[in-house]
């Protein structure tokens, strides 16, 4: 099998890049609109100009965000096209519906974008609400892509059978006997299963191998997970726009800024209210349910043990143990002495697998006698390698959220009276300085308090469901590209370069767009005959 | 074929057709705007600089766009004909390469390059503007080398046999280099006529002229490259040759009256543009552009139905790459088909409004 390490720092880079716009387009509509609003109910030009300046930097945004979603679908089909059996299968109506979102929402940008100014701001917000629609649209069929990849829903027991400590993912869609199969054709040739896919005519040869496509938006996992992540991403647009603007307000003291921040700290205190105390903790209810080794890594459980808090939170009960990597290493052990063989007899497979089309003939017998608890065992070993990292990501993550929290109510509490809360918040905000500087702390506190959760929870949500790429079923090796300089240091390096230029110099043009005057116009009006 | 390996053939093409138009505007009109705005802010021509302008609204509306019908065409590709995917990504690895990363470089420079003009410096704004064009024809730098397997699979017929990677094979295809030089060709030419229709209707005659210039000038080209490229398909892809001068004839004989059309009323109007005119005929040639390319595009890629890889004289059914592994659900793909066209038509509004009815002004708002 190719060695896929070389390769998942670049994926991960593209899509943490792709992570940072994809919140901007989140966040940045709402941001948007708050301003279109208070333009139109109050007719203050302010608010209109914070507009025309966000949709600029939105544009600028979406444009850059486009081209690393381009990248990453290009990552999934180019540097790991195994992924094309998933996107032919399960990930196929995510998929197809996407084009629906994506066509619609970048349709309905231009349109904004165009008609912004020109009509009256409920017609601009109306047009702005369906590009936010079909932006989050989107959200929601990637997102429900990548639950796919951490639970694969659909398979029922087949993970089981391998790894006993695992869920059944929902009903059983599949045809399992295929599914095995194309998963030992690999572990037996020790090939990509690419080079079994590519193969013109295996298609009909091997024929339905899942009987429902939709079965990927009926996980529970994907519902809590879109949830959980559409609002994390508008949370990092809303704490950037708002640390953008008080950072003026900072750098000028005009009273104009502040007007800005008040209504989108507002917000963004009442959307903070919906996803850290409720969504996030169905997230964590989600994770112990069907990632069983991504719970122990972010716990730290290398042995079970009792913790009356966590086990308060993740359960719903202080007396449940927290299961650590003893209890599924005895779970493989239950496996006893049963073989590769015995998995291959019970699943009705024959043991030399014949696929003329691809002119593969596929000898099982190499593989016959590994014993199942070995197997079992050696991915719990891999998978409790990244503990330290995880364990680290996550309590990080959780320690910045609280950040964020405490500074999205004082920042709120300071702007909108409630009788003690807000001379509480006055109090603690003064701690930081004149109001200048105590509002700008308080929106870089914000920024602080959503990306560092975001990327470290990220960290943990891909990181931690290792060694496999579809939690329990496949590993990166199956899926990588066979393509032998794809991991060359000169193919490595053209790439990273690619993406570090054109993410840097594209973040540095975000900002000239959000900071710069027009300095050089005079040409261009002499041009339209516009009198300075 | 069943129902869902059809439509999911058909839809490849209506998603390349559609892709093919709006690249054909912008990687030409790119070239114009980036050649202007580098002479205005070389000998400050304000008119220069404004012409710029004027034809770059035509890539700010219609780029992302654009993409959106290259991610369509991936999707399906993916998604319906998953064998095709696979094979093309293990074999033709260098050239999808260079085509993402110049996409990746293509896209932000433009929202780039409209959001900071006038707000950086004149010199390195057209340095920006330069990046955008050039990089827009490294794009079919690698498309066309994929096309180019398609009908003459050169690279992938080694990889089959040998089992060992092709590399930069794919650029020794001989098809690759005339296809791409009758592409390139194609698109700088139909955006110097999309870009005299525009201005045309702005009343501007130098405008006018420099499209004109560009249009006629790379279809002058054309004449050469275009019968070598329908030369080299007769030597190389001989099914896809007689099925565009059979089956396909008909179309290919409307193509031909449509260039010659082109030639003769581009002519007339570079000449009238040059006498300080504008003819009546320059609005319409960027529609017969278009359709020029359309029609070139069917002809290159419906020809090979009910085929999608052609080897020598043996052509390979859509059927052997199609996705089995699922019965695709139809609804389900009319539901998109039917979004698809919703979002031509939100599309088409905001492009109206944007160039015709100029919602998006040449200067930037200030205030």
């Amino acid at each position: 099998m190719p060695d896929p390490s070389p390769l998942l720092p670049l994926s991960a880079l593209g899509v943490y890049f792709h992570g940072v716009y994809i919140s901007l387009t989140f966040g940045l509509p709402v941001a948007i609109g708050v301003m279109l609003w208070k333009y139109w109910k109050t007719g203050d030009k302010d608010f209109y100009r914070a507009a025309r300046l966000m949709t600029a930097v939105l544009a600028v945004n979406f444009a850059l965000g486009a081209i690393t979603g381009t990248l990453v679908e290009f990552g999934l089909v180019q540097v790991w096209p195994g992924v094309n059996l998933a996107i032919a299968t399960f990930a196929f109506a995510p998929l197809a519906l996407e084009l629906i979102a994506f066509a619609n929402e970048i349709a309905f940008l231009i349109l904004f974008i165009v008609t912004l100014g020109r009509v009256r701001p409920p017609v601009s917000l109306a047009i702005l609400a369906l590009y936010a629609v079909f932006a989050y649209f989107s959200g929601v069929l990637i997102t429900a892509v990548n639950s796919w990849m951490q639970a694969p829903w659909g398979v029922g027991p087949v993970a089981q059978v391998l790894y006993p400590f695992m869920p059944e993912y929902g009903p059983n869609a599949v045809d399992v006997p295929k599914l095995v199969a194309v998963k030992l054709a690999a572990v037996a040739t020790g090939q990509p299963i690419s080079l079994i896919v590519e193969k013109p005519g295996v298609a009909q040869e091997v024929g339905v191998v899942l009987k429902d496509p939709m079965v990927a938006f009926y996980s529970p996992y994907a519902l809590v997970s879109i949830f959980h992540n559409i609002i994390a991403a508008i949370l990092i647009g809303l704490a950037v726009a708002t640390a953008g603007w008080a950072f003026r307000y900072f750098k000028t003291g005009d009273q104009k800024y502040l007007k800005i921040v008040k209504p989108l700290a507002g917000v963004f205190a009442v959307i903070f209210v919906i996803q850290a105390p409720i969504v996030a903790h169905f997230m964590g209810e989600a994770v112990v349910e069907y990632n069983p080794t991504k719970f122990a890594l972010m716990e730290g459980a290398e042995k079970t043990y009792y913790n009356p808090i966590i086990a308060l939170v993740a359960y719903g009960d202080p007396n449940k143990p927290i299961v650590g990597f003893d209890q599924f290493e005895k779970a493989c052990l239950s496996h006893g002495d049963k073989t590769v063989g015995d998995l291959i007899k019970a699943v009705g497979l024959p043991n030399t697998l014949t696929l003329q089309s691809a002119g593969l003939t596929v000898d099982f017998s190499k593989i016959a006698s590994v014993k199942l608890a070995d197997l079992c065992l050696q991915d719990l070993q891999k998978a409790k390698a990244y503990m330290p990292m995880i364990h680290a990501a996550y309590y990080t993550k959780v320690a910045f959220a609280i950040i964020g929290g405490l500074a999205a109510a004082v920042l709120f509490f300071y702007f909108y009276r409630a009788p003690g809360l807000s001379a509480l918040a006055t109090a603690i905000a003064r701690l930081f300085g004149d109001e200048r500087r105590r509002v700008f702390i308080l929106a870089i506190l914000l920024v602080l308090g959503t990306v560092i959760p975001a990327v470290a929870g990220w960290y943990v949500r891909e990181v931690g469901r290792k060694p496999w790429t579809v939690y329990g079923l496949l590993y990166p090796s199956e899926l990588v590209t066979p393509v032998p300089y794809s991991t060359s240091p000169g193919f490595l390096a053209f790439a990273y370069l690619v993406i570090l230029a054109v993410n840097i110099g594209g973040l540095f043009a975000m900002y000239l767009v959000a900071t710069r005057e027009y300095k050089f116009l005079e040409l261009l009006k002499k041009g339209a005959g516009v009198r300075p | 074929m069943n129902d869902a390996v059809f439509i999911g053939f058909a839809g490849l093409g209506l998603a390349v057709v559609l892709h093919v138009i709006f690249v054909s505007m912008t990687l030409g009109t790119g070239l114009l705007a980036a050649l202007y705005r580098w002479k205005a802010y070389r000998e400050n021509d304000a008119w220069a600089e404004l012409f710029a302008r004027r034809v770059f609204k035509v890539l700010i509306v219609s780029e992302l766009f654009s993409g959106v019908w290259g991610t369509i065409i991936t999707v399906f590709l993916a998604g319906f004909f998953t064998a095709v995917t696979a094979l093309a990504t293990n074999t033709l690895f260098i050239p999808i390469a260079i085509a993402i990363a110049s996409i990746m470089i293509r896209i932000p420079a433009i929202a780039i390059s409209w959001y900071t003009w006038g707000k950086i410096n004149p010199s390195t704004h057209s340095l920006v503007m330069w990046i955008m064009a050039l990089s827009g024809f490294g794009v079919p730098f690698g498309f066309r080398a994929v096309f180019a397997e398609i009908n003459n699979p050169t690279a992938v017929g080694y990889y089959l046999q040998t089992g060992l990677n092709p590399g930069w094979m794919p650029y020794a295809n001989p098809l690759f280099w005339t296809l791409y030089l009758h592409t390139v060709a194609a698109v700088i030419s139909v955006g110097g006529f999309v870009a005299a229709s525009l201005t045309a209707l702005e009343n501007d005659v130098r405008g006018v002229k420099a499209g004109l210039m560009l249009g006629f000038g790379f279809l002058a080209a054309q004449l050469a490259f275009g019968p070598l490229y329908w030369y080299s398909l007769g030597q190389y892809s001989p099914l896809l040759f007689n099925a565009v001068n059979t089956t396909y004839g008909p179309l290919f004989g409307v193509k031909l009256v449509a260039v010659a059309a082109l030639l003769v009323l581009g002519y007339m109007a570079l000449k009238s543009a040059r006498a300080g005119a504008i003819h009546p005929a320059t609005k319409w040639l960027a529609p017969l552009a278009l359709f020029t390319v359309v029609a070139g595009e069917v002809l290159n890629d419906g020809s090979r139905y009910p085929n999608l890889v052609l080897a020598g004289d043996a052509g390979l059914p859509v059927a052997l790459f199609a996705n089995f592994y699922i019965e695709i659900p139809m609804p389900a793909v009319y539901v998109i088909l039917a979004f698809l066209i919703l979002s031509l038509v939100v599309f088409t509004t905001a492009a109206f409004y944007a160039l015709y009815r100029r919602f998006i002004a040449e200067v930037p708002e200030t205030e």
